[in-house]
């Protein structure tokens, strides 16, 4: 039973990790909230069904265009809304609350487009399970975890390595400095839109193959991807992804007592818990020589 | 040649700091900006740096004028700038910061150059390379921060306080590399506190006062009433 929760918090923090992942990239750059990410991943994963389900195309090239959809919707919302606001040198707040005025005007769009019952894609077949030592795990979870972790492998060499990760990472550090040495910080805001929403497209269909879309999906995800920045230090992904699988082993070590209808309320006590007593963060460095 | 005419500058929607400003700095040169806290200093740097809201005049290095252009593309212009503070990037290794400071330059073989160039000047960050920059000490910060500046060749370098919080010997080491720089021919604006250091190394003086140029002169300043009552106390 043990190593089956743990096989299970594994499952669930990989997708959650896909989800602090974008998030933690996009808000490590700008500096604000972007709670719409949440929205942009419900968004992806009804574009897939949209493309495949509806109209037909083969599964993964609807994957791909919905994946490219997301990176699209994310550069979009910080061209359209959030750009025009930093001109006007909006503070943070002002720029999370509209943040979360486009997560809610996503989800009516959803409701609106698409209508209020859940929605599955059925591409796999999720009944049949693998028996792997103590452990049942289905074909699919495995191809869940697997791509997840490579993604995430794959963005931090991206991030290690390249000259545009370098110049992320610079402006995440010190964006006036950046700016000094020629890094344009609007040039580097949209890549960061575009690379973390990316990863939300990605995100949005592993979830959609193992769980049902729904208009508010993305709330919910967002949650526990904020959860997870929090855990582990939001100024940077390792933290996110850090505390994404963490979170997945808590909620799912937290189950084996409780009904499992307190796995959110499982999220939320961790959270209140690290906002109270470590808000920077597992991996975070207290904020106090800037 | 950087020429700063009639600059009239603030913060956003604050008030003028700079009221009507001209400084010079002629090719070769170190040119010192000193004065009392709150007198501008920085803020005439920040200027020539487009992070600030200049109201009137202008600022024209070589024939470009440079009010109204983004901070990012003054670094092809041949200016850099060492902001106040040691400011780096302490998340990224020593290395990673001398590559940012050549982020617009294309030529990889440059950069590696000019890094093993830096890497003969300052021995510490070669031996230091790969460790994280917030590991190093506030001296060896601070040379970091000049090294970055230094990555792009430029011609005009741009300095706010670069001893400020340094030990007297890291500082000592900090003037003597900003003479060297000078000695290979850039022109050096530098701000300081340290009224006395930067006037001894430089060519010509400027006193800032409440926003406004209250004395130019060579390092006959310092015998200057003005001078003696601001730095070294009532006279």
């Amino acid at each position: 039973m043990f190593y089956q929760i743990l096989v299970n918090g594994l499952i669930a923090g990989a997708i959650y990790a896909l989800v602090a992942a974008g998030f933690s990239l996009i808000y490590s750059t700008v500096k604000f909230v972007h709670f719409a990410h949440g929205g942009v991943i419900a968004l992806s994963a009804y574009m897939l069904y949209l493309f495949y389900s509806m109209l037909g195309l083969p599964f993964w090239l609807a994957a791909i265009v919905a994946i490219l959809s997301g990176s699209i919707f994310g550069v979009a919302i910080d061209y359209f809304i959030y750009r025009p606001l930093r001109k006007r040198r909006a503070s943070p707040t002002i720029i999370l609350v509209a943040s979360v005025s486009v997560l809610l005007l996503l989800e009516s769009f959803n409701l609106i487009f698409f209508g209020a019952d859940v929605k599955s894609i059925n591409f796999l077949d999720i009944g049949t399970g693998l028996t792997l030592g103590p452990v049942i795990i289905t074909s699919l979870q495995i191809f869940i975890v697997a791509s997840s972790i490579s993604l995430l492998i794959l963005l931090f060499a991206f991030m290690k390595y390249t000259k545009m990760g370098k110049a992320m990472r610079a402006v995440a550090d010190n964006k006036s400095v950046a700016e000094i040495v020629g890094i344009s910080s609007e040039r580097i805001y949209t890549w960061s839109f575009a690379l973390g929403s990316l990863i939300a497209g990605f995100a949005a269909v592993l979830i959609a193959l193992e769980q049902n879309i729904e208009p508010t999906m993305g709330t919910a995800l967002m949650i526990k991807g904020f959860t997870a920045s929090i855990i582990g230090g939001v100024e940077s992904v390792a933290g996110g992804v850090l505390g994404a699988f963490l979170l997945g082993l808590a909620e799912n070590l937290g189950i084996w007592w409780l009904p499992s209808s307190y796995k959110d309320a499982i999220a939320f006590v961790i959270l209140f818990i690290f906002l109270l007593f470590r808000p920077e963060g597992i991996l975070g460095v207290k904020k106090s020589n800037k | 040649m950087l020429t700063i005419k009639n600059l009239k500058a603030g913060y956003f929607s604050g008030p003028d700091i700079l009221h009507d400003v001209d400084i010079e700095v002629r090719p070769g040169e170190i040119v010192s900006l000193i004065g009392p806290n709150g007198a501008g200093k920085s803020t005439v740097l920040r200027s020539i740096f487009g992070q600030t809201d200049i109201r009137a005049g202008s600022i024209k290095f070589i024939e470009t004028e440079l009010v109204g252009l983004p901070t990012h593309s003054l670094i092809n212009l041949g200016i850099s700038f060492v902001p106040q503070g040691r400011q780096i990037f302490g998340t990224m290794t020593v290395h990673e910061n001398l590559e940012m400071g050549a982020f617009t330059q294309k030529d990889k073989n440059l950069i590696k150059q000019n890094i093993e160039g830096i890497f003969k000047r300052f021995p510490i960050l070669r031996e230091k390379s790969n460790q994280n920059a917030s590991n190093l000490s506030g001296g060896q910060q601070q040379i970091l921060a000049i090294a970055r500046a230094l990555m792009q060749n430029p011609k005009l370098l741009l300095m706010d306080e670069p001893s400020l919080g340094l030990s007297p010997k890291a500082m000592h080491e900090i003037f003597e590399v900003i003479q060297e720089i000078n000695k290979e021919g850039v022109m050096i604006l530098i701000v300081e506190q340290n009224a006395r250091a930067a006037v001894e190394i430089s060519n010509r003086t400027y006193l800032l006062e409440m926003g406004k140029v209250a004395l130019e002169g060579g390092s006959d300043i310092l015998k200057d009433e003005k001078v003696k009552k601001i730095y070294f106390g009532r006279d």
